[in-house]
């Protein structure tokens, strides 16, 4: 059940007429800038300024206010934008001299399955036959886009990254990836390969 | 260009991982605050938030993103607890 958002106090503090508005500003502030302080750091070092964050995150919860239902602590939700500006501010620096354009054109879009050298001798044809199906499956069944998205995954982008250099949204490389997955899964599944047997292989 | 044997593995994990997920990373967003509350709390988990609980098993980016959101409410809990005198600058 949500609650009027009017009836939580950091929102009546934080409107616009509120008479301590500026205190409550200065609250919410510390208290973001003390929890990111660590939660970021542990994650991601020390390698970008949290005061910054927190003050982008500011302005977005003050744009948000009238979007907060009152399903979670207000904390909490602001908490949670303050995070992603966070990452996302993370993401943007710390992937920024990763190329797509070079890993299209190394890769030529296409994934190209090896067996991995250090692969037991006892797994190995186990391994190649499921191996070379899954290159077929690829093949076969995934877009361009598909293929791209899973190896720029594969190399470590997330699919904010992704999405951001591509021209895309996040949601869309989700689901871009999130079908391929699947459909390689079902594919390996009318092969009579399932989970539980990959996982089993490639253990 | 070959993936190399640890790039396997991954991509092999993603396909037997992957299960249905009617969440989308913007879906899963909008209803992180009350899951993590609920987390924290150790609260029932409602059908609704099941789904997030599968988007966040799905989605290795949203997975990061709550886990730095619980360790910032944490430690955010850990300050309110701390008198204002006592709290490092």
């Amino acid at each position: 059940m949500t609650v009027n958002w009017v009836e939580d106090p950091w929102v009546a503090r934080l409107q616009p007429d509120a008479e301590d508005r500026e205190q409550a500003i200065a609250e919410l502030r510390n208290l973001l800038l003390r929890g990111l302080q660590r939660s970021l750091a542990n994650r991601f070092g020390t390698g970008f300024q949290v005061e910054d964050v927190v003050q982008q995150a500011l302005v977005k919860i003050l744009d948000s206010l009238d979007r907060f239902e009152g399903r979670s602590q207000f904390t909490t939700w602001a908490m949670a934008i303050a995070t992603r500006v966070g990452i996302s501010e993370f993401r943007r620096k710390h992937y920024k001299d990763i190329s797509l354009d070079a890993m299209a054109a190394s890769s030529g879009l296409a994934l190209e399955l090896a067996q991995a050298d250090e692969t037991p001798v006892e797994n190995r044809m186990e391994r190649k036959a499921v191996v070379d199906l899954l290159q077929q499956l690829i093949d076969d069944t995934l877009t361009e886009k598909q293929r791209f998205a899973i190896r720029a995954a594969l190399e470590g982008l997330p699919v904010e990254e992704i999405a951001r250099r591509s021209g895309s949204n996040r949601n869309a490389i989700y689901k871009l990836v999130h079908d391929a997955r699947l459909r390689l899964r079902d594919g390996l599944e009318s092969a009579g390969i399932m989970a539980e047997d990959v996982n089993a292989i490639f253990s | 260009m070959s993936l190399n044997g640890q790039q396997i593995a991954q991509l092999m994990r993603m396909i037997a991982d992957a299960s249905p997920d009617c969440l989308d990373c913007e879906g899963c967003y909008d209803q992180i605050a009350e899951f993590a509350d609920r987390q924290l709390k150790q609260q029932a988990i409602s059908d609704a938030m099941r789904e997030v609980e599968n988007h966040l098993k799905q989605c290795p980016c949203c997975h990061n993103e709550y886990q730095v959101l619980l360790e910032g409410l944490k430690e955010m809990e850990q300050q309110q607890d701390v008198p204002a005198s006592e709290q490092p600058e």
